[in-house]
């Protein structure tokens, strides 16, 4: 590369670089937040589960 | 939810434009006669610095409305875009200080009032994070509003330092009488500034969707919890 082309791929490779940086930040909190939502829907089902049972042997 | 769809309408959008400026900056636009290959970086470096203004004049907006409302949002929009704004302004003083090694053979140039000033508001809106990591709730979030409002009066000080010193070495594009290039770039330079603007909006919208959904979250575990 000549005539200071390298500095012009520097400067872009950094936009970029520094960009997608903060995107895999977002899509990693974004991640968090789905496996939270995992989380209180498994707390849910075993909640419901639960007062199934409960209410299946009172019927008893 | 109209908020994850604006982020993904935006998304693409940003998407596009950055596509469409790269091709037209590195493929469409005419070489520079006076600094060739390198003038390219101006493209981008100019539509980012401009596009982080952008965000803390947001921020300025979200914490006056955060004052008037009390309404977490806007201490969200603030929070984010002074995020994004910060992202951007790094960006800017590292590809201008490419951009000055290549141009004018150092890294940074101390005696340039552009260039100082603009490190000035970057440190001052570096700080807005040390003030919210140390207050809670509604005392951080009036803190932070109040902060985001007085701190954007470094920008237009940034903004103007360049056109009223007396020497400096760091160009001006564009002054009252119009931008100081030929149509032909000009065209590519609104192209890239639409591109960094609708990044900006739709990193905006990425982030104040990922907090709502949190926010959502931590009730409902609460709700869960005391149930």
């Amino acid at each position: 590369m000549s005539g200071g082309s390298q500095y012009v791929v520097a400067a872009y490779a950094v936009i970029w670089f520094l960009v997608l940086a903060y995107v895999v930040v977002l899509g990693a909190r974004t991640a968090r937040v789905g496996r939270q939502v995992e989380a209180i829907t498994r707390m849910l089902d075993r909640r419901e589960g639960r007062e199934g049972d409960d209410g299946g042997g009172g019927a008893d | 939810m109209p908020g994850e769809r604006a982020a993904l309408i935006w998304g693409v959008v940003a998407t596009i434009l950055v596509v469409v400026s790269t091709i037209g900056v590195f493929l469409v636009a005419p070489e520079d006669a006076d600094q060739g290959v390198i003038q390219r970086i101006f493209y981008f470096h100019v539509a980012i610095a401009i596009a982080s203004l952008v965000a803390f004049a947001v921020s300025c907006v979200a914490g006056i409305l955060y004052l008037r409302t009390r309404s977490a949002r806007w201490d969200d929009v603030g929070e984010a875009s002074i995020r994004i704004g910060l992202l951007f302004s790094v960006l800017v003083v590292i590809t201008g200080s490419i951009w000055a090694k290549a141009s004018w053979g150092t890294w940074w140039v101390w005696t340039d009032p552009r260039l100082v000033t603009y490190l000035i508001v970057v440190l001052i809106y570096a700080a807005y994070f040390v003030l919210r990591s140390s207050a809670e709730d509604d005392r951080r979030m009036r803190y932070s509003a109040i902060y985001a409002i007085a701190g954007f009066a470094s920008v237009p000080l940034s903004f103007y330092s360049v056109r009223v010193a007396e020497s400096f070495v760091h160009p001006v594009v564009f002054t009252g009488s119009g931008a100081n290039m030929p149509g032909s770039m000009l065209i590519w330079f609104v192209v890239s500034q639409a591109a960094m603007i609708a990044l900006f909006i739709a990193l905006l919208e990425v982030d104040l969707v990922g907090r709502r959904s949190e926010r959502a979250l931590r009730r409902l575990a609460l709700r869960l919890e005391n149930a």
